[in-house]
């Protein structure tokens, strides 16, 4: 390689000077991240029990369980780095928005061969990831169309293998995490994060496509136009968890923000007003599955709760993002 | 608005006296969108050099654009998901036509004309089929569309054409988004991206896919070299410990090579590069990673990585006489070569993502 050239033209710093991160480091790791992924694996341990000891997709302890695993999923979904990511196994937990329709069209095709990969943990491990999760199960559980498909042993033992197959992925993660919690913490040599800003970074990217995703695509694709309204795409509406999901996630992503913040006890003041009042419109929405998307009336307080998400959004990328040495230019803010 | 046939008798008029070309706006050798202090998004000719030889109004913040090859004529497009384009007369700055996406379709942000300048194709998504589409308008009828035909893939982002003019490269960002969710990406675990070569009518030539492993790295922005070498920048989507590989070059009917700094360097841009361009001589290709403040340098022939420059806010970048130019989100404009990189002007404005080259005709 020939010599690297290197010019600095920079008049200004675009991050601030070297700071000691490791404190904030170690709280996020312990108190925010590693507790959730415990939750995760005890719950969907359960959800797995469960589902062993009763299969009938009415069950009320089968739904409990499901409901109970899903919320503590949704808790964590944002945390998609490090073991979350790891073979797409946040993917193969949730797969959606699944525009294309791939869950019913696997879960069907499965039913329709008597799939054998059913009765092997293994070989149900390498089905479609749209096969698979807690969407997969939605259907089983809660979707009419899936009551009468196939054999009723054959369902019996699907829902079984992908209940199954979330607790191997969600102690998979936790597993996996107790390593990687060090690595987070302790950025440098041996760490994927070469820096305490670097592994910040990721923890702010973290907050931001979990914002995002709750303000774009969980309220976004029911609301679609005003025109075009679609209802019928809001996460997870066939077990009324839509609005359920929004909440959660608010909730996870201001302990995150409020960690990310503690250095900044200004910013952090602000984000949690903003978060308290994103989370007061969720509460008082009354509406478990955006079906007020369609009439004006109460499609303007969806919106008005998106609204209040942006409005914490624009707090983290001008004020917080700053902070963390996220370079808040033109064209790196532009993603195209 | 001009009329069709203004319009055809200026096209004539155009090929024996070029009263209309380039050359009567100033000359420019680039178009570039930027923010100005008033808040005004503006569509610039620029030259080589950084001079601003005019601007032109933009509806709202602009992508890129794409150059008439003998009128002076801009077809400047609105960022995704933005369902406009409007074609301005870089002579008198007025609008002479503006083209709509049709129903359930919006513009990706890039386009390009045909080598006679009669057609234009710009990159589409049709958001609830989820597949790329490019649109094909009929310049000499005011810019009508006359048709469309599949990208070969999923969000097709930016598209050149090969100097066969026969052919169309397409990058095909593998990554589907929906205008209710705005820019989010709705199918990461499944993307697939992409690099199709298609005939004029959409035939498909002959497509490049990424190795599975890479299957989350979107390629997104194109340059080609006079003799056919086409090469692509890539954003990637999956985990930020990794460090993939941001550049590739292809020639049709070969494997394409992918071209990384080492991993110190490499590991500073955030998986992201904004723009890619040629040196003049051919033997240099450099992309922009404006996420790391950088410019990665590489020789096209060995594929090694020759040089980094620090560049605050990086992003548009294009071929120069002696080498390439880039601009900066901060204003900047300057010129790169092997050895080093100089900053030649200072502009009030914020230049936004990328320099698009208006090829003058040799005569």
């Amino acid at each position: 390689m020939r010599t690297l050239a290197t010019l600095v033209l920079l008049s200004l710093p675009v991050t601030a000077h070297a700071q000691d991160r490791g404190p904030i480091l170690a709280e996020i790791t312990e108190a925010h991240i590693l507790p959730r992924f415990a939750n995760l694996s005890e719950s969907a341990d359960s959800l797995a029990s469960t589902a062993q000891a009763d299969c009938l997709p009415g069950s009320s302890d089968l739904r409990a369980a499901y409901g109970a695993a899903f919320d503590s999923w949704v808790s964590a979904s944002h945390l998609r780095f490090g073991p979350t990511e790891t073979g797409d196994r946040a993917f193969a937990l949730a797969f959606w928005p699944d525009t294309k329709g791939f869950t019913p069209k696997t879960l069907s095709r499965m039913i329709a061969d008597a799939d054998a990969s059913v009765g092997d943990a293994e070989a149900f491990s390498q089905v479609s990831i749209a096969g698979r999760g807690f969407f997969a199960l939605e259907r089983m559980l809660y979707d009419p169309d899936f009551a009468d498909q196939g054999q009723a042993a054959y369902r019996c033992a699907l829902i079984q293998a992908i209940a199954a197959d979330i607790a191997r992925n969600a102690d998979a993660i936790n597993a996996d995490w107790q390593g990687y919690a060090a690595l987070i913490m302790h950025p440098g040599d041996g760490s994927p994060y070469r820096s305490g800003d670097e592994a910040m970074q990721e923890h702010y990217r973290a907050l931001t496509t979990g914002l995002e995703f709750t303000a774009d695509t969980r309220l976004g694709r029911p609301l679609g136009t005003f025109d075009r309204p679609r209802p019928n795409r809001a996460e997870a509406r066939r077990s009324e968890r839509s609005l359920r999901h929004v909440e959660l996630s608010l909730a996870a992503l201001k302990d995150l923000a409020l960690r990310l913040s503690a250095d900044h006890p200004e910013i952090a003041s602000r984000l949690s007003q903003a978060f308290d009042a994103a989370a007061n419109r969720a509460h008082a929405l009354d509406d478990p599955t955006f079906a007020g998307a369609a009439t004006p009336q109460s499609r303007l307080r969806i919106e008005a709760l998106q609204q209040s998400i942006n409005d914490i959004r624009s707090i983290v990328s001008t004020e917080l993002g700053p902070t963390l040495g996220i370079s808040a230019g033109f064209n790196s803010l532009d993603g195209d | 608005m001009t009329s069709r046939r203004q319009f055809l008798a200026g096209l004539a008029a155009a090929s024996l006296a070029p009263i209309r070309s380039w050359s009567a706006a100033g000359a420019p050798d680039f178009l570039a969108a930027a923010l100005f202090p008033d808040g005004l998004y503006r569509l610039a000719g620029l030259s080589q050099r950084g001079e601003i030889l005019f601007t032109l109004p933009l509806p709202e913040r602009g992508h890129a654009a794409a150059a008439h090859p003998e009128l002076a004529q801009a077809v400047a497009f609105a960022r995704r998901p933005g369902t406009f384009a409007v074609v301005v007369d870089c002579i008198s700055g007025t609008e002479i036509a503006r083209l709509t996406a049709p129903t359930g379709q919006h513009f990706y942000g890039h386009g390009v004309f045909s080598q006679d300048g009669r057609l234009l194709f710009t990159t589409e998504n049709n958001f609830d089929a989820g597949e790329g589409m490019i649109g094909v308008w009929d310049v000499a009828n005011g810019y009508a569309r006359i048709g469309s035909f599949s990208s070969g893939g999923v969000g097709p982002h930016d598209m050149v054409l090969m100097p066969d003019g026969a052919s169309l490269a397409i990058a095909n960002g593998g990554i589907e988004t929906h205008p209710d969710s705005g820019r989010t990406k709705l199918n990461l675990p499944v993307m697939q991206p992409n690099l199709t070569y298609c005939d004029l009518g959409g035939q498909i030539l002959e497509q490049v896919e990424l190795p599975r492993s890479l299957h989350k790295n979107s390629i997104r922005h194109l340059a080609l070299r006079q003799d056919g070498l086409v090469a692509f920048a890539m954003q990637w989507q999956g985990s930020v410990t990794q460090h993939p590989p941001l550049l590739g070059l292809h020639r049709p009917g070969t494997q394409a090579r992918l071209l990384s700094a080492p991993d110190a360097a490499q590991s500073t841009v955030q998986g992201y590069a904004g723009s890619v361009g040629f040196s003049q001589d051919g033997h240099s290709v450099a992309i922009t990673c404006p996420r790391g403040d950088a410019l990665h340098l590489f020789d096209t022939v060995t594929g090694n990585f020759t040089g980094s420059f620090t560049l605050e806010d990086v992003c548009g970048i294009g071929t120069a006489s002696d080498g390439m130019v880039f601009t900066t989100g901060t204003g900047q404009i300057g010129r790169v070569s092997t050895a080093k990189a100089t900053i030649t002007a200072q502009a009030q404005c914020q230049w936004d993502n990328h320099l698009v080259p208006i090829l003058r005709p040799t005569n």
